[in-house]
């Protein structure tokens, strides 16, 4: 599948890889191949030709609907964006599908991968979050969304949520906080991370401007809300640029103290 | 069960129930006014358990009854009725506490926790859901803890009522204890003051003479969280008192 | 398997002898969850217009190449608010259509005024699919749902594996490729259209994909949503021309 390349994350990319294929070759009936055998006794090769059954299309579970996030953290805030782009193969699904989700007022999660998965994924987490305020009346912490999303990940380990995703907002002392995810619950907290289609276009990007990565007598001064802002924009308008997923238009979520501000940017359309 | 057929005979059953139950929970909460006392106390510094042990025979080892049980790392328990009772109350909390951390990644708080074990009060009784438990919990808790509202004392009945205290006594002296609890406390105690405090309210409702082996303590404080006092520590408190 | 035959390679007793292509003995094989689409209908249109929205689909049933059935209808009026289009596999459709008509019946009964919007059937339709596909038994559709919901029009898309979105325009099958830029185009340069000119672009996009979709037919419905109600108009044709067709290379 060539979209798997796309999804898979280095940290579990092989694994998951074998892992669906095995999926598949227990659910579907594949049809039968030409069977080749040696007869030894006459040292010739015979192909014996079974007869197969009907041949089979098999029902792939998985789809792929492209799209970036990314989540920055600075000192008192994050950015979460996302392209707004779904698409499938080289059809447009629609140029207006955010695939950020604004969990809590101090919590957003950018969700890319298969649509279906994202869209259900985001379903449990709303009614989970929902229950956790109910039984300990409070809303749920950044730090504690990001373990309980590792946890329901994992609990599908073996027919997996097919999403990356990229949790920002700020952590119990008011500071900027990132966690990334793979996809089947692996999890660290960062301060920068881009995820999806044009995350091997962005991540390096971000490395130099935000994480100073081979730089020479750079002033490392610490990046301020409104360099963020200006980042996003850049990153993503030279990855619409490139990728046929990522395009149309890009939502910034801002998270402060003061809740989440959401800004929108043009990308191409092509 | 019966059959259905019998309209009033179904009715008094369903009545006698329901009154059994009610029995049933009184009975038990009557029974904690038989168990050795226990006393909690919540100040800003932190949270103190204290119970009396009673220790009936001098061939009992005293350390061997345990009446203050750690529930997470940031929560203590006190118990009073029928001990045996609490196993499984406490066995739920600790889960609980344990399976909060492990899907959150935080410490469970410690209403949350009383919560939880406070729905096991009301599972028992002849209806067919879930496993059978004949009669109520015999025991009354105290938790004492420390989450993001800072120091907190839930007192939790056999009903499965839970509520909040600065101060609470419970077990056979609880009366003379709450009574006393309420003319000492105020909200500016210190945790030094409040170990005192339940250790002289203990001495005063105890048949038996207090010391540092017939008396249990726990505190609960910010940094070292929930810690038993160690025998010397008791010690250095009961020195104080007169 | 165990042989039980009377003789080598032949029938168990009361089965019959195999012949080559006929593995109608096989039993050795795992439970089939999975399928594939067999009399299927094609693309679904829909836009959003002035005040409404339109959805269309045309009325042929497939047996893979062969055009099987022709008068089959894959639009459905769910209730004055909302329609259904089906593209996929028209049995798995008319099972979709069964329940949700057993729904609105129920629903009825209850009389208490409640009735399943656009957005909450288009939610129900999302979990529905997703959930067979996590059974790894898809209902083998793709599906529109439109309608209008607190005076504004709504179209959403869901397909076998549950994959969902909301959209002002939207096409399926080879309707994404062939009517979906038409239809973009003329909704972005009037996103209020009037119903008349809703119908006559949709007329348009279909009669374009009878001219280029094997699986198509020139027969087709249309549902319309407005405030004044939902309802299906049809069957109904295209005028078509054929008169270039002679000079393409190869059409003989």
């Amino acid at each position: 599948m060539k979209t798997l390349g796309h999804m898979i994350n280095s940290r579990f990319g092989s694994h998951l890889f074998d892992l669906l294929s095995s999926c598949r070759k227990n659910f579907h009936i594949l049809s039968k191949q030409p069977k080749i055998s040696v007869n030894i006794g006459q040292m010739d090769t015979v192909e014996e030709y079974q007869h197969g059954g009907p041949k089979q299309a098999y029902f792939n579970p998985y789809a792929f609907n492209g799209g970036t996030v990314l989540a920055v953290a600075g000192e008192d805030f994050s950015v979460v964006a996302s392209d707004t782009r779904l698409s499938e193969g080289f059809s447009i699904f629609t140029r207006d599908n955010p695939k950020t989700y604004n969990l809590t007022s101090n919590t957003v999660l950018g969700c890319t991968g298969f649509h279906g998965d994202a869209l259900t994924l985001t379903k449990v987490l709303e009614a989970r979050l929902k229950m956790y305020e109910h039984e300990h009346h409070k809303p749920m912490s950044t730090k504690a969304i990001a373990a309980m999303l590792s946890t329901i990940l994992y609990y599908k380990r073996f027919f997996p949520y097919y999403v990356n995703n990229i949790l920002g907002g700020l952590d119990e002392e008011g500071k900027g906080c990132v966690y990334s995810f793979d996809p089947v619950g692996s999890y660290e907290r960062e301060s920068f991370r881009a995820g999806g289609t044009a995350s091997s276009m962005l991540q390096p990007l971000l490395d130099n401007q935000i994480g100073f990565k081979n730089q020479i007598g750079v002033d490392q001064t610490p990046l301020t809300k409104e360099k963020a802002i200006f980042l996003v924009k850049d990153v993503f308008t030279s990855a619409a640029e490139r990728d046929i997923y990522t395009g149309d238009q890009l939502i910034i979520n801002v998270i402060t103290k003061d809740g989440t501000r959401t800004e929108y940017f043009p990308l191409r359309r092509d | 069960m019966n059959k259905g057929n019998d309209l009033i005979g179904c009715q008094q059953n369903i009545f006698n129930t329901t009154n059994n139950k009610e029995t049933q929970l009184e009975y038990a909460i009557e029974a904690i006014k038989l168990g050795s006392t226990a006393i909690g106390i919540q100040t800003s510094e932190g949270v103190v358990l204290a119970v009396e042990k009673r220790v009936t025979s001098s061939l009992i080892e005293p350390s061997s009854i345990e009446k203050i049980v750690e529930i997470d790392t940031h929560i203590g328990c006190a118990m009073s009725g029928l001990i045996a009772d609490s196993r499984t109350m406490i066995d739920k909390a600790r889960v609980e506490a344990q399976n909060h951390w492990f899907t959150y990644n935080e410490r469970m708080t410690v209403e949350s926790v009383t919560q939880s074990v406070s729905n096991l009060a009301l599972a028992f009784g002849d209806d067919d859901a879930g496993p059978a438990m004949s009669r109520p919990f015999g025991v009354a808790l105290l938790f004492a803890g420390i989450d993001d509202k800072g120091p907190q004392l839930f007192h939790m009945d056999p009903s499965g009522t839970f509520i909040q205290f600065d101060a609470k006594a419970i077990g056979s002296g609880s009366e003379g204890a709450q009574q006393a609890l309420q003319e000492v406390y105020h909200k500016a105690m210190s945790l030094k003051e409040a170990k005192k405090n339940a250790l002289t309210i203990l001495k005063q409702v105890m048949e038996e003479k207090l010391n540092a082996t017939n008396v249990e303590m726990g505190v609960c404080v910010p940094g070292t969280m929930f810690t038993m006092c160690t025998k010397e520590e008791i010690e250095d408190v009961i020195k104080d008192i007169q | 398997m165990m042989e039980t035959g009377f003789w080598h390679g032949g029938p168990k007793p009361g089965a019959f002898y195999s012949l080559p292509g006929n593995s109608s003995t096989y039993n050795d094989m795992p439970r089939k969850h999975t399928q594939q689409p067999i009399t299927t209908g094609t693309s679904v249109l829909g836009v959003k217009f002035d005040g409404g929205i339109i959805l269309a689909a045309d009325m042929l049933g497939s047996y893979g190449s062969l055009a099987r059935f022709r008068n089959i209808s894959r639009l459905m009026k769910v209730n004055d608010q909302t329609v259904l289009g089906a593209g996929g596999d028209y049995a798995d459709y008319q099972h979709i259509k069964d329940i949700i008509e057993q729904r609105m019946i129920d629903e009825e009964c209850l009389d208490d005024g409640f009735t399943y919007t656009p957005k909450a059937l288009h939610s129900w339709m999302t979990r529905v699919m997703y959930n067979r596909r996590s059974q790894f038994n898809p209902l083998w559709n793709v599906v529109v749902v439109g309608g209008i919901q607190d005076n504004e029009p709504f179209l959403g898309f869901v397909d076998k594996i549950g994959t969902a979105f909301k959209s002002d325009v939207i096409c399926t099958g080879y309707g994404a490729y062939i009517a979906q830029p038409l239809l973009r185009e003329a909704y972005e340069k009037n996103n209020a259209m009037s119903e008349q000119e809703a119908k006559a672009l949709v007329d348009r996009c279909l009669k374009v994909l009878f001219y280029r979709d094997a699986r198509s037919f020139n027969k087709y419905e249309i549902a319309i949503v407005t405030k004044d109600g939902a309802r299906i108009e049809g069957p109904m044709s295209s005028d078509t021309n054929w008169d270039i067709a002679t000079m393409v290379k190869g059409y003989e």
